[in-house]
């Protein structure tokens, strides 16, 4: 059996992927790691690996191919070649969801609509990535302001009754709109559920400049939190699909192209097609 | 004698000053606050200050104009105006050859073109975003655990200031954080930020014509590493006052005392939304 391992080296967490597969098996993920980034950034890919190969029981001689994505993608020294997170986003979202016609990708710092074409390649993309407003960041400092854990931003956002709208468009300014909010008695539920239509109306905007038609398929850390979920679907009124590990399909994205590319290098017929 | 005041209250900051009915004006009293949670209580602290610091009583203040974000929530003003009128109007009385006041406040960032006689002629402005506005500076200051007064000085003392390739406040904070990781310099980190946010407001002033003087005002202005890199992003000296900050509030306060003479009701406040050409 082929390993290959993605490394998604994300502004805010890093993400490993190991796969097996290939020359007849069937694909299987192996293992996964995942590590704060922090300012280290080769250190947390070889953290992430650790955690993902001890994940799959891989014996000291079982290297995997080593492919890196995410904004960090060209640091680790170790790796094997690298990949943009667009193009693992799109096949690791495709790989989960084949009937996907297009992709969003809620990061910490960035936000990316990716429309697919066939087999999971990418037909259009666009991404925003100069402001926190559109991104999990914004989340993240609201989420300090209300004094809220980060663990139930989603639900909460569910509970509300009356969304309080967001007229910032800056994550910054926003702090002080909260804080008159929150003086004038709105709730937090209330408060998250505005945040989260924000943040709806703007991944919304990018996803009409790549088409968006059929499958929404929602990746990305932010895609844990509920409240940003049901935004997007009353927003957008397309079927949302949420992967289980929604963190890890760039990873896995990564894994899997390097498969195909481990494939062709040597010359078999794979199950997979790259 | 007579005196008016005149009130400005920033999203950060919020300035009292009142002056004296003479040939020129004279400024009796200035002071500063910083506004809080609460619009109206600052206002009405840094005005009783103020007027301490004359040795007036409330009463005796004839005419207060109200200025800044919060102005409407003056509970004692009579009138408002608008900071960009307000700061054209400080900017000439401080530098009479004004043109242009470059203006950098808490949370936004303005450029005003004035004409002669203090008048606004045409203005641009940065409410929307927090990248080059006092509160980027601040972040970036807490970030590196230094105080705001010192992050001008230091930065001056950059000798190869680093990239900063983002202008998002936000994300500049991972950036301030992975030089600090790569060993780089305070002084160099700081001057970098100084620089980015310097090329981000003049990009924004090149919007109107920015002709000689130029004055910058707002609180941002106190930052001597800002007014340097401005310079070198401008290529041309920046006229600034050491009251630079109180620039909107001694616009206001000037266009209190013109209203002196508008007779009021004693006792009985109104507050007018105060519609003024070129605003």
């Amino acid at each position: 059996m082929r390993h290959t391992a993605g490394i998604d080296i994300g502004t805010a967490l890093t993400k490993a992927v190991i796969v097996g597969g290939g020359n007849g098996e069937a694909l299987q993920v192996l293992g996964r790691g995942m590590v704060k980034t922090g300012v280290h950034l080769e250190k947390a890919a070889a953290a992430a690996l650790v955690e993902a190969r001890d994940m799959a029981r891989l014996g000291p001689r079982e290297t995997p191919y080593v492919v890196a994505t995410g904004f960090g993608r060209y640091t680790p020294g170790f790796r094997d070649t690298q990949v943009t997170e667009i193009t693992s986003a799109a096949r690791g979202a495709w790989f989960l969801f084949p009937d996907s016609s297009t992709v969003l990708d809620i990061g910490s710092q960035s936000t990316r609509a990716v429309g697919l074409a066939n087999k999971g390649r990418v037909r259009a993309f666009k991404t925003n990535d100069k402001c926190a407003a559109g991104s999990g960041s914004f989340i993240v400092r609201a989420a300090k302001y209300l004094q809220v854990d980060m663990g139930k931003v989603g639900e909460l956002a569910l509970a509300a009754e009356n969304p309080q709208p967001i007229s910032s468009i800056c994550a910054v300014l926003a702090e002080s709109e909260i804080i008159n909010h929150v003086s004038a008695g709105v709730s937090v539920e209330d408060i998250l559920s505005g945040i989260y239509d924000s943040l709806a109306s703007r991944a919304g905007l990018l996803l009409k400049r790549v088409n968006l038609t059929g499958e929404l398929t929602f990746i990305g850390g932010v895609a844990r939190q509920r409240g940003m979920v049901r935004a997007l679907e009353q927003r957008l009124q397309v079927k949302v699909n949420v992967p289980d590990d929604c963190e890890y399909v760039c990873a896995l994205g990564a894994a899997l192209l390097g498969l195909s590319r481990l494939e062709k290098a040597i010359g078999t017929a794979a199950g997979v097609t790259a | 004698m007579r005196f008016a005041a005149g009130v400005d209250v920033g999203s950060t900051q919020t300035k009292a000053v009142i002056m004296q009915e003479n040939e020129h004006a004279r400024i009796v009293a200035r002071v500063l606050v910083d506004t809080g949670a609460n619009v109206t209580k600052a206002a009405e602290h840094a005005f009783h200050a103020a007027c301490r610091q004359a040795g007036l009583e409330a009463r005796e203040i004839g005419f207060v104009v109200g200025t800044g974000y919060g102005r409407y929530k003056i509970s004692f003003g009579h009138t408002q105006m608008t900071e960009i009128s307000c700061h054209a109007r400080g900017a000439h009385y401080l530098f009479p050859n004004t043109r242009t006041v470059i203006d950098m406040g808490g949370q936004d960032s303005k450029a005003i073109s004035v004409g002669e006689s203090g008048e606004v002629r045409d203005f641009v402005m940065n409410d929307k975003c927090a990248a080059g506005t006092g509160r980027f500076l601040s972040n970036a200051a807490d970030v590196m655990g230094i105080s705001l007064d010192e992050i001008g000085p230091l930065s001056l003392q950059a000798t190869k200031p680093v990239k900063i390739a983002t202008v998002c406040t936000v994300f500049v904070e991972s950036d301030i954080l992975s030089y600090l990781a790569q060993g780089k310099r305070g002084e160099d980190i700081l001057g970098g930020v100084h620089q980015a946010i310097a090329k981000r407001t003049i990009s924004l002033a090149r919007r109107i014509p920015l002709d000689p003087e130029v004055t910058m005002t707002g609180g941002v202005a106190r930052n001597t590493g800002m007014v340097c890199a401005l310079e070198e992003v401008l290529g041309r000296k920046l006229q600034v006052s050491p009251e630079a900050h109180f620039t909107g509030a001694i616009g206001a306060a000037l266009f209190a005392l013109e209203k002196l003479d508008q007779s009021f009701e004693f006792g009985l406040w109104r507050t007018e939304h105060a519609a003024h050409g070129g605003n």
